[in-house]
């Protein structure tokens, strides 16, 4: 008889072959190609439509994609957790070798590493067209890293519940339950916004990850970004994840059968009993914190960002520095890079406006993009005409929420045009009263004439402080006498036209012309 | 040599055949039961019931309220019973089942009509009194077409997983309904009164049921639940 020296068997986790064997088996790989076609429709297709800025584009990527993505994940998440139960292998299982929070962290990993794959191969897919449309600026990664973050709280949370509640039921109530949490969180933010322009609502709904498109199109150009919101979803989701996966290692579902106690102690793990606890409280405390500072985020009107005060750096409220592009033409106009081709477009249809009121008192000497949401200084006050690239402003105006391929046609241009025309005759009063004076319509609509441009179809004109007149015969005489004093001075020879302007321009700005003084 | 007593057959009479019939029916009411409970029935009309809450509880905090999302949210709640139905497809027997009697294609046809009437009233009881957007029959025919969904796709998937096709289906509706596709195929997006989106709804429920119940949800060793 010979004594064996048996070798005392490794004690190491070593879980990279278990992982790729449920890597492997994962049902997962089916639902990408679904996954894949409600990608190319829904965001994909939408993409192809906004303004081509990365900030536009980086907001597709959790304000559309992220919410499927986590409805699959954390669906299939819940099927994986409770395939144990739903088999009936617990007790087989538990005589392996390994413990059982290592086995369903390996299943937990495999299902997040699909989804996770899966939202950085269709944010790569956006931010390569992004790289092909963008003229400034870099992408950005906060959104990506809350989007990865998202994914695997998802996943966590579905297998969890699938864990704890086994059986045929928990995967597609898991689905659903984040599919309509989803959908509401996007009716919170909506309100969060509506409130911050109208004042008054809460601001915690600012965690959920998507938040839809930007409410600003320039949103990131003239002012960075700050990362306030994103740190907020950040730390609310890892809180989330870690409290998951904290409750997951204390549940039932990783306990050995006939080992009093807590799970983990059959695994001689009384250290990991103490950090699974201390994963809960960890979590819950993050979440909870992420949730209060959230409540006191502020909206900047002037930058148009989110600022939390705890968390904010006041170095991101100043300007991003940047060179404008500018047209070579008689009428000088300049645009930021990042909106470099609405240039020529804008440009050809300021030049014949612009040599419209060329030399007469309060003619700006050139064009610049206004920021954000900034309105022009009112003409006779200032050399630089402030056109908008987010249609604030008086009549007509320009609009950058598209492709310049797709909107850019005559109606737009006509829009740049009476947007400026309507800008030197109207001062400074016309956004106070909402409308210009009919003197003012009548002298715009004459000069649009001339290059060719209908005249915008107005409300009638209301003066500040003064309710909007109801429209009846008294609004439509006067719509006809505008339209004939345009007519009138639109008769008039180009010398005539600009002495009177010249003489009565800066009148007209003021509201003490009449319609009958017009000539 | 053992004399044994036989039983005497009985005289055959109308009393006796009512009771062979009472019997019959007895017998049918509770292998139809047993056939519910065999698929998780009772927690799926549970289930159900917990969906007609949460729709109540989005009308009455007016979470519809505002443009697209007057739709949106309670699609997704219709999906969700919808799949709740569809689940209970599966058959814990396998394919020793198959090898029953006559009654399977009948009990499966059964059980999946009865359950999706479960469905459309409780929903409609959870929304009753409240403002659901575009009534009852929007209601009713979402979840008959996404229950037709999931029955063609419990055929190939098996029923544990015919959840996942309708839940897609309804993402990709999310979008055309924000697109307002004309699409009757897309018919979570019509209006009550379009035809079209009803007989893409009831022939798509048709097949599928028609499907579901000769060939049964597709059964895998490895199922188990």
């Amino acid at each position: 008889m010979t004594a064996v020296a048996l070798p005392r068997p490794g004690r190491r986790f070593r879980p990279a072959r278990t992982v790729r064997l449920e890597i492997k088996h994962s049902p997962v790989v089916w639902t990408l190609p679904a996954l894949a076609l409600i990608f190319y429709y829904d965001t994909y297709r939408t993409a192809l439509g906004q303004t081509p800025t990365w900030a536009n584009y980086a907001s597709l990527i959790n304000g559309h994609m992220l919410i499927y993505i986590c409805v699959v994940g954390s669906g299939l998440a819940a099927w994986a957790g409770a395939r144990e139960g739903r088999r009936k292998t617990g007790d087989l299982l538990a005589t392996t070798a390994r413990a059982p929070w290592a086995r369903q962290v390996t299943v937990l990993a495999a299902t997040a590493f699909w989804m996770v794959l899966a939202y950085l191969g269709e944010t790569t897919a956006i931010y390569v067209q992004a790289a092909r449309v963008s003229t400034w600026g870099s992408p950005p990664l906060w959104p990506v890293a809350v989007g990865v973050v998202c994914t695997v709280a998802a996943c966590a949370i579905g297998f969890t519940a699938g864990a704890l509640f086994p059986g045929r039921f928990i995967a597609p109530i898991v689905a659903v339950a984040v599919f309509a949490g989803e959908f509401v969180g996007f009716k919170a933010v909506d309100n969060t916004y509506d409130g911050a322009y109208g004042g008054g609502d809460s601001t915690n709904a600012l965690l959920v990850p998507g938040q839809g498109l930007p409410h600003l199109l320039e949103a990131g150009v003239f002012y960075r970004i700050p990362p306030d919101v994103y740190v907020a979803q950040l730390m609310f989701m890892g809180g989330l994840l870690l409290a998951t996966a904290g409750l997951l290692a204390l549940s039932p579902a990783a306990r050995v059968p006939g080992v009093r106690g807590v799970s983990l102690a059959a695994a001689g793990g009384r250290a990991l009993v103490t950090l699974a606890a201390v994963a809960v409280a960890g979590g819950v405390a993050a979440a909870a914190t992420a949730y209060a500072v959230a409540g006191t985020a502020q909206l900047n009107q002037q930058t148009g960002n989110w600022a939390i005060p705890a968390l904010h750096d006041a170095a991101t409220d100043r300007p991003v520095p940047y060179t404008p592009v500018c047209a070579s033409a008689a009428f000088r106009v300049c645009i930021h890079p990042a909106f470099a081709e609405f240039l020529d477009p804008v440009s050809a249809a300021l030049q014949p406006a612009a040599a419209e009121v060329a030399g007469l008192p309060g003619a700006p000497a050139r064009a610049e993009l206004a920021v954000n949401w900034a309105l022009p200084a009112a003409a006779g006050t200032t050399s630089v005409y402030a056109y908008s690239g987010t249609g604030t402003g008086g009549v007509g105006g320009s609009w950058f929420g598209g492709p310049p391929a797709e909107i850019i046609d005559a109606y737009w241009l006509q829009g740049v045009q009476q947007g400026f025309l309507f800008w030197f005759v109207d001062g400074a009063a016309v956004n106070a009263s909402g409308n210009p004076d009919p003197a003012q319509q009548a002298v715009a609509d004459a000069l649009l004439a001339k290059i060719g441009a209908p005249a915008p179809d107005l409300g009638p004109f209301t003066k500040a402080g003064t309710p909007p007149a109801s429209p009846g015969p008294a609004a439509q005489a006067s719509a006809a006498e505008i339209a004939a004093a345009a007519r009138r001075f639109g008769s008039l020879s180009t010398p005539a036209q600009r002495a009177w302007l010249t003489a009565h321009v800066a009148a007209l700005r003021a509201g003490r012309v009449t319609l009958a003084e017009v000539p | 040599m053992t004399a044994v007593k036989t039983p005497s057959v009985p005289p055959t009479s109308s009393a006796g055949a009512a009771s062979a019939s009472r019997a019959r029916l007895t017998a049918g009411a509770r292998l139809a039961w047993l056939h519910l409970r065999s698929r998780r029935g009772p927690t799926a009309v549970l289930a159900l019931a917990a969906c007609a809450a949460a729709l109540r509880a989005v009308l009455h905090w007016q979470l519809t309220a505002g443009g697209g999302l007057a739709q949106e949210i309670p699609m997704i709640i219709e999906a969700g019973a919808a799949v709740l139905v569809v689940v209970t497809t599966h058959s814990p027997f396998g394919e020793a089942e198959r090898a029953t009697g006559r009654w399977l294609p009948y009990l499966r046809l059964g059980a999946v009509l009865a359950l999706t009437g479960a469905a459309i009233g409780l929903l409609q009881l959870g929304a009753t009194g409240a403002a659901l957007n575009d009534g009852v029959l929007t209601l009713a025919r979402n979840v008959i077409g996404l229950t037709g969904i999931g029955l063609l796709t419990s055929l190939v998937t098996g029923g544990l997983l015919a959840w996942i096709v309708p839940l897609a289906y309804v993402g990709f509706a999310e979008y055309t309904l924000a697109e307002a596709w004309r699409a009757p195929w897309m018919w979570p997006g019509r209006p009550p009164s379009d035809r079209g989106a009803w007989i893409c709804a009831a022939v798509v429920f048709a097949v599928g049921l028609l499907a579901f119940a000769v060939r049964g949800a597709r059964t895998r060793l490895a199922d188990d639940a």
